[in-house]
């Protein structure tokens, strides 16, 4: 039997990366006039995006030369670029640091090689099966503490833990460790801001997974690091650093976004009865409701890449060697694209796809497992919770946030099961 | 039922849909779709498309 390898705790055990994290991510109540803003003055603005809403310094890549590229399809051309505008140089100060070797690191033709790799487990085929394997018990196993009140905080009962436990499944990882894990999923990331707990978190997650790996390796089960510690490629299994990075990363990238586009689509909705309503009535409005959350608030407002050679953008030059804040949440909300961008109307047109999960050679490999969680926890929680509607005597949700958005709390009530 | 899927990203060519914004109209055969047509999510080559039971 295998026995699961200790997660060690950070050394300071009273450091809190949730708080501390918000100083990263930011606490702006909305960005999107200052991202219409930029907008109109052209699709290059030679600025940081981050320093549009905050002081906190950014100790990475607060140096380097930036600018931003705005708009749906002058983003396009950035990410679908990647011969001009590449990964690796971009993420090696900041996510390289954190998470390691990972293919979002990495430019062809490396990355093409590794990517078909991690994308075959992840194809729809594969995660549609996950929906009632692992997401469903998990999304009912969390409604059930809450389910007979009446009323919940949506966001700290249920959208802040089910994707990590999703992932926590599907790596069978022991229950009792899931805090810590948790806990240093998010601190790794902190070492954007410079605190001594990022690294140490890398470390300890490394240790761990490599652990997990020589069991797995030697001993394999029918879960996912079972299925990518053993899968081989041209005879080689893949090398230890990239698929230990892939994992500290599958933390965030698959558990926080979908905390994230999860909060944001409830909120939507609960601040759109009729729209709750129709999408309760008629399910198969669910992937439009979706879609149009993604777009409305996409989680990850923007992305960078590295400019490798001189290039112009609708005439704008982009010189090598700037870092490029690719701004997807300007793509999103692009009223050439998108008629009233800044209304959350899960009937409009859906001719224009979202670029919430960004587009080009790095587009998101968990897309198709965030759809099914996504669409799982929403039908979960409209057929559970009847008469589900904001908690009139809290205060109304709140997105926040410059970089990563959610709402902090979205206080429900609903008719006690 | 099968379906021509991007091995690089998972996106799924529907006939019926087609791939309007890459040029493809709607109830295209994917025999007729242009060899230097690409995936639109992610770019890949038709050549990167494998039959794949969805």
């Amino acid at each position: 039997m295998t026995v699961m390898p200790r997660l060690e705790d950070l050394t300071d055990k009273s450091f809190n990366p949730f708080e501390v994290e918000k100083l990263s991510t930011g606490n702006c109540p909305d960005p999107y006039p200052r991202i219409h803003e930029l907008m109109s003055q052209g699709s290059v603005v030679y600025e940081s995006y981050r320093n549009q809403f905050t002081d906190v310094p950014d100790v990475q890549m607060g140096h380097l030369p930036q600018c931003m590229v705005l708009g749906y399809d002058a983003v396009m051309q950035v990410l679908t670029q990647p011969e001009i505008f590449r990964n690796k140089e971009a993420f090696a100060p900041n996510l390289g640091k954190s998470f390691g070797n990972t293919v979002t690191v990495m430019d062809a033709p490396e990355h093409t090689h590794f990517r078909k790799i991690f994308q075959k487990a992840f194809l729809p085929q594969i995660v549609a099966k996950w929906g009632e394997t692992v997401v469903d018990p998990v999304v009912n196993r969390l409604m059930e503490s809450f389910i007979h009140r009446g009323e919940a905080d949506l966001i700290e009962e249920f959208t802040h833990h089910y994707p990590f436990q999703v992932i926590y499944a599907q790596v069978e990882l022991d229950p009792e460790q899931a805090p810590v894990f948790h806990k240093l999923a998010i601190a790794q990331l902190l070492s954007s801001i410079g605190a001594p707990q990022g690294p140490e978190a890398t470390q300890k997650l490394g240790e761990f997974f490599g652990e997990l790996l020589r069991q797995k390796r030697a001993k394999p089960g029918t879960d996912l690091i079972s299925h990518l510690a053993n899968v081989e490629v041209d005879g080689e299994k893949l090398p230890d650093d990239v698929l230990i990075s892939f994992l500290r990363q599958l933390m965030n990238a698959g558990g926080d976004t979908t905390f994230r586009g999860t909060s944001v689509l409830l909120a939507g909705l609960l601040t759109h009865p009729d729209q709750l309503k129709a999408v309760s009535e008629d399910r198969s409005l669910v992937p439009h409701a979706i879609d149009e959350a993604l777009r409305w608030e996409g989680p990850v407002a923007s992305t960078f890449r590295y400019c490798a050679v001189d290039t112009e953008i609708d005439g704008n030059p982009i010189k090598a060697g700037t870092y490029v804040n690719t701004v997807l949440a300007s793509a999103n909300r692009d009223p050439r694209k998108f008629e009233n961008p800044d209304e959350f109307n899960i009937f409009r047109d859906r001719k224009n796809r979202i670029m919430a999960f960004a587009s080009g050679p790095h587009v998101c490999i968990g897309q198709h497992l965030a759809r099914v969680e996504m669409t799982r926890a929403l039908n979960a929680i409209l057929d559970k919770l009847p008469n589900l509607r904001l908690d009139p005597d809290k205060p109304a949700p709140q997105i926040i946030g410059h970089m990563l958005r959610y709402p902090e709390h979205l206080w429900v009530r609903f008719d006690p099961q | 039922m099968k379906k021509w899927m991007c091995m690089n990203c998972g996106w799924i060519y529907e006939q019926e849909l087609g791939d309007p914004m890459g040029g493809i109209a709607p109830g295209t055969a994917w025999e007729d779709i242009p060899d230097d047509w690409k995936c639109p999510d992610c770019g890949s080559a038709k050549s990167d498309f494998e039959m794949e039971e969805i």
